[in-house]
């Protein structure tokens, strides 16, 4: 790699310390202190909605921690079941749940998620309406 | 860059205790740099200018994050510096590539003034600058800017010194070897 001569560093350096200055325009404290009196002036921002949202949220985490709990169930009995060769050779999970757990709780599960997102969608509006 | 520091200091304790109009003493005492350094990292007067604005009212809504550990001008620097590298990562100023702008204009044509040459090699070398990768360019403006203080120069980017003075001899040895007819030639000044 090719080094710098000094007389190149010094080259550039003082090409680059010359750089012309600019003056700001003539209205631009101006404009700068308006703004700063709109800034001013202006309403504090809205606060995020804690207490109202907070319900939502725990019962959102409290749900999510019971899907992951039950899907780590669902899956164990299903390695026991199965055993490891089977569970080796089989493509997707999916079908094997309809097949451990049987119609019924497919239909569960589903009810579960649908009154889930009935549950959010009903509190996001409330939120939104700020009915809560 | 010689403005008082206590005045800041006094200007900004009247500001956090409700006087907004104190604020105009540190605009008419740093709107100058302050525009001056947008306008090395965009080369557009008219954004530089939008962009000092925006740095001023960051400062105004922050003011009370001022920690007074460092003088107002090195937050204020930092601040403003921080808001012009996001602003050309958000929308890049018009640049030509290097390999574009490595022909210097024809120094040995005899109808030209010594100073035209001079002019068209410096304007070369700054374009050549400003075509370098980000972090070597912003290295290479904040160190100019700050009058070869890589200190200052490093506080103001956020970075540690080693790493500037890397980037800055980095970027310098891009500019070598872009150009190497540019430096190659002698000064006329100099024959």
């Amino acid at each position: 790699m090719k080094r710098l001569t000094e007389r190149d560093e010094a080259e550039i350096n003082s090409i680059l310390s010359r750089e012309d200055e600019i003056l700001p325009s003539s209205g631009f404290a101006t404009s700068v202190m308006d703004a700063v009196r709109r800034e001013a002036t202006a309403p504090p921002p809205i606060p995020f909605p804690w207490k109202r949202a907070l319900p939502g949220l725990v019962v959102g985490c409290f749900a999510l921690v019971l899907v992951l709990v039950a899907g780590v169930r669902v899956i164990a009995q299903l390695d026991k079941a199965t055993g490891p060769q089977a569970s080796m050779s089989s493509p997707s999970v999916a079908p094997l749940l309809f097949h451990g757990g049987g119609i019924e709780s497919a239909a569960t599960w589903t009810v579960l998620a649908l009154l889930l997102a009935l549950v959010s969608v009903k509190l996001s509006v409330r939120l939104t309406s700020g009915r809560v | 860059m010689n403005a008082s520091a206590s005045d800041d200091q006094a200007d900004v304790e009247r500001v956090l205790a409700g006087d907004v109009s104190a604020f105009e003493g540190i605009v008419r005492r740093w709107q100058t740099p302050l525009v001056n350094l947008a306008y090395r990292f965009c080369h557009d007067r008219c954004r530089s200018e939008d962009m000092a604005q925006e740095a001023f009212l960051r400062a105004y809504r922050g003011l009370a994050q001022w920690r007074k550990d460092a003088v107002f001008s090195t937050w204020l620097f930092a601040l403003a510096t921080n808001l012009y590298r996001s602003e050309l990562r958000r929308i890049p100023a018009r640049t030509v590539s290097l390999e574009d702008i490595a022909e210097p204009p024809d120094t040995r044509a005899s109808d030209r003034s010594l100073e035209d040459r001079d002019y068209d090699r410096d304007t070369t070398v700054r374009r050549a600058v400003f075509a370098l990768p980000a972090k070597y360019r912003e290295a290479l403006t904040l160190f100019y800017f700050h009058d070869m203080d890589v200190t200052t120069a490093a506080r103001s980017l956020g970075l540690p010194e080693g790493t500037v003075k890397a980037r800055l001899f980095r970027g310098r040895d891009i500019l070598r070897n872009k150009l190497p007819q540019l430096l190659a030639v002698p000064r006329l000044k100099e024959a």
